[in-house]
């Protein structure tokens, strides 16, 4: 009864339960992979604009498992994030943009769109013949 | 990565997993071995993350004795035909990009 409550502040206690873990898994790996994860989930952080608590905590699950598996290959940080970091944060970030702002924002514009699509709208003009001045 | 490889990268991918159900990094490996070079296993991983989300490839976890246990990905009906529908849409292109090549000339 009172965690329900508290979750309703909080948001869900399990979530939270999970970034802990996924933090700490950050912390085990080698230096050059930790930071590398930890400056990639500072960008998610900052410019992600993932809204939905369980978006985010899917997101970093799949960010530490990159990270882990690469590490224990022994694939270099630059082979996991390429030449160019933002292209790859920003394809990487797409997969959980669903409860994101930008996404509630295209789907008012495309019901929008849709709405205008609707209302009444001007029929097309005949085009004016040749040597008249158009009134 | 040019905008046009980010474009088919899906359909290389899929193209690659109805070959074989592979993991993450056979999967980079493979591309790298086709002389896709300047592609980043996080790349790659992004979008087999989205292709399971779309439901196109079946995934297992198996064990590892490199750490942690990997995902395995085995491309399923669903993706075989989106796999067939992109390959018409590649057909398409390059008929008709063949056919502007030509006629520029």
């Amino acid at each position: 009864m009172a965690a329900k409550w508290i979750e309703l502040v909080t948001g869900s206690l399990a979530e939270k339960k999970r970034y802990r873990q996924y933090k700490a898994r950050i912390g085990q790996l080698p230096p050059s992979h930790r930071a590398a994860a930890e400056a990639v989930e500072r960008y998610l952080m900052y410019a992600g604009g993932i809204v939905g608590g369980d978006d985010l905590v899917r997101m970093y699950g799949d960010l530490v498992e990159l990270f882990e598996q690469a590490a224990a290959q022994g694939t270099g940080v630059r082979d996991i994030v390429g030449d160019d970091p933002v292209e790859f944060v920003e394809t990487f970030v797409a997969n959980y943009s669903e409860g994101s702002w930008i996404s509630k924002e295209r789907r008012r514009l495309t019901e929008a769109i849709a709405r205008a699509e609707g209302s009444p709208q001007p029929t097309a003009r005949p085009e004016a013949p040749e040597g008249t001045e158009p009134s | 990565m040019t905008e046009m490889l980010k474009g088919t990268l899906e359909g290389i991918v899929l193209a690659l997993l109805a070959v074989a159900p592979a993991y993450g990094y056979e999967i980079t490996a493979r591309l790298r071995e086709q002389g896709f070079s300047d592609i980043a296993e996080g790349t790659v991983y992004a979008l087999l993350v989205r292709i399971e989300q779309r439901g196109l490839v079946d995934v297992e976890r198996l064990p590892s004795q490199l750490g942690p246990p990997r995902k395995v990905y085995t491309l399923n009906e669903r993706g075989r035909d989106y796999l067939e529908e992109f390959w018409r849409t590649w057909s398409f292109l390059t008929e008709r990009l063949g056919q502007l090549h030509e006629g520029g000339r």
